[in-house]
């Protein structure tokens, strides 16, 4: 077949933001695939050969979608399709496809060393794309001084039924006065096009103008990086958490709390990684205590675990949405939760310091009572644990620590990782009526919950079950320090809960001072 | 990054920098004569498997390295992938049980 040379090309990209041929034949050639949104034969091309193009890359051949829209939307598309190659946008008046003579997308040109068209492929054309991926491999078979004319083996596009179909009218051979008749209107509703763009949770958000996101930095610098997010670890700079915060609806006065919660989640102490993956139900609880949890109307009395207080949502869901937007998990994705817990919607929890018969989380972890601090800690979702009838300290902290007997699984003894026990004002009142310190509480339940291990070999048990004689007690968490106690709720009801641990992930518990915005 | 929308703008919470994909190693035609390393990754009967591969590959004339990860749910460590990088040809990893 008779190459002519390509002409130059200058499109839009990320990291660079400006791409040219160069750039994509350094490697030795390349698969320009033209292509646009509307299009859905380019939406099934992109999807068919989306996941090849990694392998491509390492062999030396890069594919570039070039899209004839915007570069965010080029990318959000390309992320929905699995398309792992090079993404690339250009703005009307869609100066690449004209210079390609483009009638249609999708088209696809395969640009080989010295920069010649080997070949073109118009539409879904699968024997086409078969045959041009093949015409790539003897390419860079040849290129090979040691293997000349041995081809390189490219994975082909698969057989997909039509193996023919036509695409769409590419934009840079529309008339202009057409184009415009069929456009869509500007003004779309803004809350769909949040969903369209995939910056939800699945709840409406707040959409993130630059004023709103500015509003939110306030005077922070907003190209500050917290540091990589995993899974994915996209860069956690403070404008990132500021979208964040202002999708899930804070106010500019929770940033700080957000920053600080985020710093916290991020430590790899913490192991957001493995709590983001992982398909256990692992949610992330954010404790606030000190001075912060009033300036801002948090609420740690009535319901303080549930519905109805904008600081306690909106804080838990930034930060959910950090991990799932920035970093990368989301659910179904590489969030491989098995069924998920509601808190991992979001969970912030203040601490009712003031009904505490006891020293705040915070002062125990070694902050002065002023300080106002952000501790998070890996926990599945809350367990309701009812007690109106015990008469005794005694009898609550029995009833309290057996309910978290059958936490994470029903035989897994001890836990290692931490149990989070939300008292409830009315059981704190008892236990300060009586002068128990919060070291004698817990004690007194790590004490009260064991069993032989001959009674839990069935189903899911641990080596230290398995391996120990048939009437050795075993506890059911592995120190009294596994035991975790706040105070929160309203005034009335004796209702308090317990959040089971994440297990296996080595996670801490972290804190983090929450500095002034 | 920010993005046009109508008359405005938004800002992205995507880190939307595309990163190249990283190339695969050579393949092997063989493996007789190859170190193969063994990752044990620590999760419930890994270990079980890996020797059921071992025995395999000790019988293929493989050489076998056996490595344990600290724990399952974080990255391996930089110094664990450097010596298996540096002490293997190739690896199999054991995940989940």
């Amino acid at each position: 077949m008779q190459s002519h040379r390509a002409p130059p090309l200058s499109v839009a990209g990320v990291d660079p933001a400006v791409v040219g041929l160069d750039d994509l034949t350094a490697r030795g050639a390349a698969l320009l695939v033209f292509v646009s949104e509307e299009c859905p034969t380019s939406a099934m091309a992109l999807r068919a050969l989306g996941p090849l193009c990694a392998g491509w890359q390492a062999a030396g051949l890069t594919a570039a979608a070039i899209f004839e829209d915007p570069l965010d939307v080029a990318l959000r598309v390309a992320r929905r399709l699995g398309w792992t190659g090079r993404v690339l946008s250009q703005p009307p008046p869609y100066q690449a496809s004209r210079a390609y003579g483009l009638l249609s997308v999708p088209t696809a040109v395969l640009v080989g060393r010295g920069q010649a068209i080997e070949g073109t492929v118009v539409g879904w054309d699968q024997p086409g794309l078969a045959g041009l991926i093949r015409q790539a491999g003897q390419m860079l078979g040849a290129g090979h001084a040691a293997s000349a004319a041995a081809a390189v083996v490219l994975a082909q596009p698969p057989v997909i039924e039509p193996l023919l179909k036509p695409g769409c009218s590419s934009k840079a051979a529309l008339d202009p006065a057409v184009a415009a008749a069929i456009s869509r209107p500007a003004a779309e509703d803004e809350l769909e096009e949040m969903f369209e763009r995939g910056w939800t949770d699945g709840l409406p958000v707040v959409p993130p103008t630059v004023e709103r996101v500015a509003a939110m930095l306030g005077s922070a610098d907003g190209s500050q990086t917290l540091g990589p997010v995993p899974p994915s670890m996209g860069e956690a700079t403070l404008e990132r958490v500021a979208a964040c915060a202002v999708l899930a609806g804070c106010q500019p006065e929770y940033f700080p709390v957000v920053v600080a919660a985020s710093r916290a989640v991020l430590d790899p102490a913490f192991n957001l990684h493995g709590q983001a993956v992982t398909t256990q139900p692992a949610g992330q609880l954010i404790v606030v205590n000190g001075p912060v949890r009033r300036a801002i109307g948090l609420n740690s009395g009535m319901g303080a675990l549930g519905p109805g207080f904008r600081a306690n949502l909106t804080i838990g869901r930034a930060v959910r949405l950090l991990a799932s937007l920035c970093g990368g998990a989301m659910p179904g994705g590489l969030d491989r939760a098995t069924l998920g817990q509601m808190g991992k919607i979001g969970c912030c929890l203040a601490e009712d310091e003031e009904a505490s018969p006891w020293e705040p989380l915070h002062a125990e972890l070694g902050f002065d009572p002023s300080q106002s601090v952000v501790t998070v800690i890996g926990c599945d979702a809350p367990q309701n644990i009812s007690d109106h009838r015990s008469r005794t300290p005694e009898d609550l902290a029995y009833v309290l620590a057996w309910a978290a007997a059958s936490s994470w699984s029903t035989n897994w003894w001890p836990l290692a990782d931490p149990s989070v026990f939300v008292i409830c004002p009315e059981h704190a009142a008892m236990f300060r009526d009586a002068g128990w310190s919060k070291r004698r509480l817990r004690e007194f339940m790590f004490d009260a919950v064991h069993r032989p291990a001959g009674e839990l070999r069935r189903g899911e048990t641990t080596p230290q079950v398995q391996s120990a004689e048939a009437d050795t007690e075993i506890p059911k968490w592995a120190s009294p320090d596994a035991i975790v106690l706040l105070v929160a709720g309203g005034e009335a009801g004796r209702y308090s809960a317990v959040l089971g641990p994440c297990t296996g992930m080595g996670s801490r518990i972290v804190s983090r001072e929450v500095q002034p915005g | 990054m920010t993005v046009q929308h109508g008359t405005g703008q938004y800002v992205s919470p995507f880190d939307d920098r595309v990163r190249p994909p990283e190339p695969l190693a050579p393949r092997p035609a063989a493996i007789g004569g190859r170190t193969v390393g063994l990752l044990d990754i620590s999760k419930n009967r890994g270990a079980a498997f890996l020797d059921e591969i071992e025995s395999d590959l000790e019988a293929a004339g493989a050489r076998t390295i056996r490595w344990t990860k600290e724990i399952f749910s974080k990255p391996a460590t930089l110094a664990l992938i450097d010596e298996i990088a540096g002490r293997a040809d190739l690896v199999v990893e054991a995940l989940a049980d």
